[in-house]
């Protein structure tokens, strides 16, 4: 109780004290630096070729063939290869949104892009979309037995790249809604965007997600 | 066969992609000062532990004043940033992990509903928020004086409210309370928003300190 007194009180003084700072003072940094140790010069090569190393191996960690790289902030994809890119698409990835799975237990269902480091795994043309169970259920539909019912040709485009966990870059039937995040997860892209993709990744090409 | 070895020669001696003049990791580094490259090598060697892992990380640069996305060595996306503070950032040394990326209301699909489901958007995200991380350190991500008075008094008032705190505490208990590490970063509000859209529970993130006097 002392102690909530003791801060409400500061407070009200503190409020009377504190204005607004310039702004030359808004974008200045309070900067407390590291603590004063004494410089020895006779170190200074060393670390040099320490630092030149580092950078080099750090470098040398970089994807060196062309990379997908997917900002699922932005919807956008991009293929990059030494830093230069070749191409820029807009994109459409995970609704975020939440379907309850049927039955008695909590689970759900959450369709998120997955961010991470991944590579293509496979590289199709003319997939067909084995619908999964969620599909018929966020349509209010029962979940067929028989997997025959589950097929549907022509929604996925004209290729697909696998990268695992049944998530794909693949093409759209709604290219209106590229740029947003609409989907269960996978990347969706227009159909020339979806072509250059397939020409330019091959299996083992890393995707990189965040 | 003069030539053949020219060419041999070249290409051995030729630096491969993303090594040479590109492999620079601080172009904004002073190379004849022992403390700057002591706090850019410990960084490179965090960073090269955590780019041979498939996760991405986050590097705060507080002498470039950026946070930066990176996955593989390779900067994903830069994050400028406003201002920043720091407090006991003589601990903050080593590699942190964040406990809990900021809570984000989802929205629940409705299979009986035939109106259609309103996807999360960058807008939904957070502006101003705490990330803790393991071992200790607090960051808080708040608004740019730009982005609006109101959003900045706000921020500015809970700031000057754990401060004094933090006084309280230390004149009840007639010591002063222990300094935690903490980081206030201050970014655009998309940019806030852009941070905390690309979190992931566990994300490793390295703090890169300035050394000038």
């Amino acid at each position: 109780m002392a102690r909530m007194l003791l801060g409400i009180a500061l407070t009200a003084s503190a409020l009377l004290v504190v204005t607004v700072p310039q702004s030359s003072q808004l974008h200045a940094s309070i900067a407390p630096v590291l603590e004063d140790a004494p410089e020895d010069p006779a170190l200074l090569p060393g670390l040099q070729d320490r630092y030149t190393h580092l950078s080099r191996k750090l470098s040398q960690l970089a994807p060196r063939q062309a990379y997908i790289l997917v900002d699922t902030a932005r919807n956008h994809l991009y293929v990059k290869r030494n830093g230069q890119i070749l191409l820029d698409a807009i994109a459409s990835t995970g609704s975020g949104t939440i379907l309850d799975k049927p039955g008695e237990s909590q689970d759900q269902w959450i369709f998120d892009t997955p961010r991470g480091e991944f590579v293509v795994q496979s590289k199709l043309t003319n997939p067909v979309w084995m619908k999964p169970d969620w599909a018929f259920i966020e349509e209010g539909l029962a979940v067929p037995r028989n997997p025959a019912d589950r097929v549907e040709p022509g929604v996925l485009g004209e290729y697909a790249l696998g990268f695992g966990k049944g998530y794909f870059i693949h093409g759209t039937l709604y290219p209106r809604l590229l740029g947003k995040s609409v989907t269960h997860g996978c990347i969706r892209l227009n159909d020339d965007d979806l072509k250059r993709v397939y020409q330019l990744a091959r299996v083992g090409t890393p995707i990189l997600i965040f | 066969m003069h030539l053949c070895a020219l060419l041999a020669l070249i290409l051995l001696v030729s630096p491969a992609p993303g090594q040479g003049a590109d492999s620079d990791a601080f172009p904004d580094i002073e190379k004849h000062s022992v403390a700057d490259l002591q706090e850019a090598t410990r960084v490179l060697e965090e960073e090269v532990k955590l780019a041979g892992r498939s996760q991405a990380y986050l590097r705060v640069d507080l002498v470039a004043r950026a946070i930066e996305i990176k996955a593989r060595g390779v900067t994903l996306h830069r994050l400028p940033l406003s201002e920043w503070t720091a407090s006991a950032i003589e601990q903050m040394g080593k590699t942190f992990r964040l406990n809990v990326r900021p809570a984000v209301v989802r929205r629940k699909i409705d299979p009986s509903s035939t109106a259609e489901q309103e996807p999360i958007a960058l807008t939904d995200m957070p502006t101003q928020y705490t990330l803790s991380f393991t071992p200790a350190l607090r960051v808080e991500i708040g608004p740019d004086s730009q982005d609006g008075a109101l959003r900045w008094a706000r921020w500015y008032g809970a700031r000057w409210w754990r401060k004094l705190e933090w006084w309280a505490g230390s004149i009840v208990s007639w010591q002063p309370a222990p300094i935690e590490p903490s980081l206030e970063l201050i970014l655009s509000v998309e940019q806030a928003q852009s941070l905390a859209w690309s979190l992931v529970d566990g994300m490793a993130l390295v703090v890169r300190r300035p050394t000038d006097k």
